[in-house]
């Protein structure tokens, strides 16, 4: 009997006890703070370059709801990435309505619809199946968009108009300036506000219901946790902000397209949050980051960029398995226990 | 030679711009300093790992092979130029990686793109970042999916039904009225449908209503044919079309062989062209009717400029380019004319983007498949080669016999129709074959 | 009747060569619980170093009839690196099965620019080697003769392993350790020299599978993580870790692709999909696996 299947490496912390005293509040301001002044101060290409990076923190936050504190390998993640996409797009395309607030709402209701069943269904098993299962699934709604193309475009894709900013047209702004400017502000307060809430999430007693039914599911049973109605919320809870992320996505390239939704895709959405540490609840995000400006330096000096993101990846799994944040955690607890000392 | 093409006053404009400007030494006709020492970066976007992998390698080369030759006549405008090459992925990547050519590497213009997804997404961003843009590729000219219809700054490809439109010109114009029962075995994407679709519709109408004993539609990168070609063999059709022009093809066509279906039946391949050199002699019969996009290489009549290409690319590179080899060219030489005619009207000082794409349209620009030029829409009008597969050649691959040569402004949309529209009423002043004898017996 | 017959056929030779990049995966889970996500990219090395030998082989002299030789002695030669493989593999045995899926899946990328690296992005080829042996005509059946070798190879891939597995005394180890590595390893197996050999063995089923069936398609960078999804069609269908299941799984994806393709082309895909859904739904453990939830 494997046991592994729902249990986490006990050498490193799981986020329940991550501390969020006086030091991690000034982390968080000082992060605010940073991302709140960078449009003056950086340039405006990679200012750009951090759109992608909301959008895949909000996806990430909540894969880690499913991945970190719920033990679930969902490896068709990227499906619901897509589905926000699309949803904004055949929203756009068919009403004509560009409110991005609108937009939101159509790819959470959309996202809501599709995970529902198969959160049901995936609910029922942990490990290789339920990754099995995810894949499935994403790539099922990857051959979708393709076949369908009267609905979805086909492999041309669907256009996504800009979108109007609490009712704000911003037309007159060229590309770079909307990016960089007020929608990277919209989307940074909605990065926050998103965090905010799954931070309030995983602290709740479901939090404690989630993470109980990964560390021991027959124990947590036991206890009265109803483990595969856990799951199944946190799988919903997550592909609604993957479709959050999505939207953002879309806006970001315009246009709404089937690789979104490509299998290796949602490999990578695994990858950065290993990046950055899974074990922390702010990991996936810096993971998001990091992931992001690597690729971009990478594809700058080589065009075998895959192999060098490849090799970082092993490493992390081989040596790193906390991560970024998991790296900083340990070098913290050697700093206090030497202190103590 | 290009110097045919440009008038007196700007060969000795450019020649002593080439010269290394010593009539800017007097202020004559200078350029500001800065602008000439400065480099011209043109950024490419170009698929290089993927199914378009060896399409876009070839339209890199073609456009390296052109900058070299650009910088020993002294560059465009007396600049140098500089090529920044980019990856084309998905849509989502191209973008990032145009908006970091844009601001990052600071290129004047850019080229390339081949997916109509990517063109589909990046029409308004080149509008909106003021970019002169020039596709090599992936326009297609069905209304429903069309990018911004009156462009600026972005330049699109001859439409992606052109091929289709010749071809099945040339089917019906050779088999007409003895075409009874077909199939379609084509990648399951736009660009397949799109073409399908057109054969069928000029097919109906000349008055032919084919029974369609067979339609497949293949998985773009599938390379394994074998349950496709049992179901073509079962279906018996008197004629095939295809316009797959990835490796599947010569795959397809080996089977297809090996399956006994090219003793029976005709191929009609609108873009297998670019597949020329793995289309062997042993599998592919001859009287295919194979289709060369813009560009072939072995036409008897090409330029010495052609001439010079391919050459030079049989030499370096062991292989024979293909069309897109000669969209890459193309926009470089127009890009280049676009420059110079802006640069000639105003010498004093380096053309904006506006002024450059403004001063695009009409130049007649010679290219590496003959001269081409830019309609007022942002649409190119060049020639297309289509013609029949023979074994004739001391290559390993099939060639064409006889080279037919049609003006996209006879088999492309004008800017005022709707494709399927235009499609139905446009005369193209082919009639019916009605080929003696049994239907399928091989031509030589 | 005939054309029925070479529909069918031609599905089973799909199933053969589904079969050959199935077998090594489940061996591999069946011994190891190791789901190697990179079994596509492995398949696609046994392929290109299968065209570079061969087109060595031919350029200096040898007969074309041998070329199946040469293929063999390909994956044979390739399936060596499933020893350096398994050592890097063995450092996350231990660990949650999703770090064993991201290992491999991190394999899938680096194997994908290395083999660009050393082959370039265009599609490699066989020119037509497979007409070598002619074609058979069976009953108005027609089909070159390599396709049903290549059939015939993994009907004897399969009896072999079954044959090793149940039979040898190094099958019945490999067995013991998949059912508790703990035991065997307390009934003296060295289960660290098990594990080498048998993702080794895994490994060079891959490349063997790859080298073998080159001569029918093309070679590209893409093949590797295309296949994985295939490959998963078959895995969940027939069960994951049972070879039976693999064999069963290829047939069932294959035959139904071909059936799709002659009766309503357009679903071809999606047929595969909704089985495997409704399997999955069903019986998640497949057809034959183990219930493991």
């Amino acid at each position: 009997m494997n046991t592994s299947i729902t249990t986490i490496d006990n050498s490193v912390k799981s986020p329940v006890q991550s501390r969020k005293g006086i030091g991690g509040k000034i982390v968080l301001i000082s992060f605010i703070v940073a991302f709140a002044l960078a449009p003056q101060v950086i340039g405006h290409y990679y200012i750009t370059l951090l759109i992608p990076f909301f959008a895949y923190a909000i996806t990430l936050l909540g894969f880690n709801l499913l991945f970190g504190y719920g033990g679930l390998l969902s490896f068709g993640h990227a499906l619901f990435v897509a589905v926000g996409a699309y949803a904004a797009a055949t929203l756009a395309l068919n009403t004509g309505m560009v409110s991005f607030e609108l937009m939101l709402c159509a790819a959470v209701g959309a996202a809501l619809i599709i995970a529902t069943p198969i959160a049901i269904l995936a609910s029922r098993y942990t490990g290789i199946f339920f990754g099995m299962l995810t894949l499935a699934f994403g790539m099922l709604f990857y051959t979708f968009l393709n076949k369908f193309y009267d609905i979805t475009g086909g492999d041309g894709g669907l256009m996504l108009p800009r979108p109007t900013l609490l009712g704000v047209n911003f037309e007159s702004a060229n590309n770079f300036e909307f990016l960089a400017g007020p929608f990277y502000y919209y989307c940074l307060v909605l990065v926050l506000l998103l965090g905010w809430i799954m931070w309030r999430v995983v602290h709740s007693p479901y939090g404690l219901h989630l993470m109980a039914s990964r560390d021991n599911a027959v124990k947590a049973t036991y206890l009265g946790v109803k483990v595969r109605e856990v799951r199944a919320i946190a799988f919903i809870v997550s592909a609604l902000y993957g479709a959050i992320g999505g939207v953002i996505l879309g806006v970001n390239t315009g246009l709404a397209d089937p690789e979104l939704a490509y299998w290796v895709n949602s490999g990578y959405l695994v990858f950065m949050t290993v990046l950055g540490g899974y074990h922390e609840f702010i990991g996936p995000v810096i993971g998001a980051l990091v992931f992001i400006l690597l690729q971009d330096e990478l594809s700058t000096v080589t065009q075998h960029w895959r192999f060098f993101l490849g090799v970082v990846l092993a490493v992390l799994v081989i040596a790193l398995p906390g991560g970024i944040s998991g790296g900083f955690r340990s070098a913290i607890h050697r700093v206090r226990t030497k202190g103590a000392r | 030679m290009s110097r045919s093409i440009i008038s007196t006053k700007r060969r000795q404009i450019l020649k002593t711009l080439g010269a290394g400007g010593a009539l800017s030494a007097t202020g004559l006709l200078s350029i500001p300093a800065y602008a000439k020492n400065k480099p011209l970066r043109i950024g490419i976007l170009a698929p290089r790992t993927g199914v378009a992998a060896t399409i876009g390698e070839c339209g890199i080369r073609a456009v390296e092979w052109g900058v070299a030759r650009l910088n020993a006549q002294g560059g465009i405008g007396g600049r140098k130029v500089e090529l920044v090459i980019q990856e084309e992925t998905s849509p989502k990547e191209t973008i990032d990686r145009y908006r970091k050519l844009i601001l990052q590497d600071q290129v004047d213009t850019i080229h390339g793109v081949m997916s109509s997804g990517v063109s589909l997404a990046l029409a308004p961003l080149a509008e909106q970042s003021k970019t002169v843009t020039m596709l090599w590729d992936g326009t297609t000219q069905d209304g429903v999916k069309e990018m911004v219809p009156y462009p600026k700054y972005l330049f699109k490809a001859a439409g992606n039904e052109v091929d289709a439109v010749m071809a099945s010109l040339q089917a019906v114009k050779l088999y007409g009225g003895q075409i009874k029962n077909i199939a379609g075995v084509n990648v399951d994407y736009t660009y397949g449908r799109t073409t399908w679709t057109t054969f069928l519709a000029i097919l109906k109408k000349f008055g032919i209503e084919p029974n369609i004993v067979s339609e497949q539609w293949v998985k773009i990168g599938t390379m394994d044919l074998t349950s496709n070609i049992a179901v073509l063999k079962a279906a018996k059709p008197d004629l095939i079309f295809s316009s797959m022009f990835f490796a599947d093809l010569p795959i397809f066509m080996q089977q297809a062989h090996n399956a006994g279906l090219t003793e029976n039946a005709k191929f009609v391949l609108p873009v297998g062209g670019v597949q020329q050199t793995a289309l062997k002699k042993q599998f592919t019969p001859e009287g295919l009717i194979l289709g060369h996009s813009t560009f072939y290489f072995d036409d008897k009549e090409g330029s010495q400029l052609q001439k010079e290409f391919v050459k030079w690319y049989v030499d370096k590179y062991k292989e024979h380019p293909h069309f897109e080899a000669e969209r890459a060219y193309f926009c470089l030489a127009m890009y280049k004319a676009g420059v110079e005619k802006a640069l000639s009207a105003k010498p004093n000082a380096w053309p904006s983007s506006s002024e450059v794409a403004q001063a695009i349209p009409g130049n007649k620009v010679e290219s590496l498949g003959g001269i081409g030029y830019m309609r007022p829409d942002h649409i190119p009008n060049q020639t297309f080669y289509q013609g029949l597969s023979t074994h004739k050649n001391d290559y390993d691959f099939v060639t064409l016999g006889s080279v037919n040569k049609m003006s996209a402004e006879i088999i492309q949309k004008p800017a005022e129709l709707e494709y399927w529209d235009w499609l139905d009423k446009a005369d193209f002043k082919v009639e019916v074959g009605r080929p003696k004898g049994s239907f399928v017996q091989k031509k030589g | 009747m005939s054309s029925i017959l070479n529909i069918l056929l031609a599905g089973v030779f799909h199933a053969a060569t589904l079969f050959l990049v199935t077998a090594g995966l489940q061996l591999i889970f069946g011994v190891q619980r190791i789901l190697n996500l990179a079994c596509g990219s492995i398949y696609a090395l046994g392929a290109y170093v299968g065209i570079t030998l061969t087109t060595w082989a031919l350029a200096n002299g040898l007969p074309p009839y041998l070329f199946p030789l040469v293929l063999l002695v390909a994956g044979l030669v390739s399936g060596l690196i499933g020893i350096p493989l398994e050592r890097l593999i063995r450092s996350v045995y231990r660990r949650p099965e999703a770090f064993q899926l991201l290992l491999t899946f991190s394999l899938i990328l680096i194997f994908q620019d290395v083999i660009w690296f050393f082959w370039g992005a265009e599609p490699q080829q066989l020119s037509n080697l497979t007409m070598t042996y002619g074609t058979i005509s069976v009953m108005g059946v027609t089909m070159p003769t390599y396709n049903i070798m290549l059939i015939a190879v993994a009907v004897l891939f399969a009896i072999g392993l079954n044959y090793y597995l149940n039979a040898t005394r190094s099958g019945k180890i490999l067995r013991a350790t998949a059912e508790n590595h703990e035991t065997g390893a307390a009934m003296a197996i060295d289960v660290k020299r098990v594990y080498v050999w048998v993702f080794t063995l895994g490994t060079t089923l891959g490349t063997l599978g790859g080298a073998l069936v080159i001569p029918t398609t093309a070679a590209t960078l893409q093949m590797g993580v295309e296949l994985v999804v295939e490959a998963f069609a078959v895995i969940v269908l027939g069960g994951l870790g049972s070879m039976k299941g693999a064999i069963v799984g290829a047939l069932i994806v294959g035959v139904i692709r071909a059936i799709a393709l002659f009766v309503y082309p357009e679903v071809e895909v999606l047929a595969i999909y909704a089985i495997v859904l409704a399997v999955l739904i069903w019986k998640p453990s497949g057809l034959y696996g183990k219930v493991e939830a």
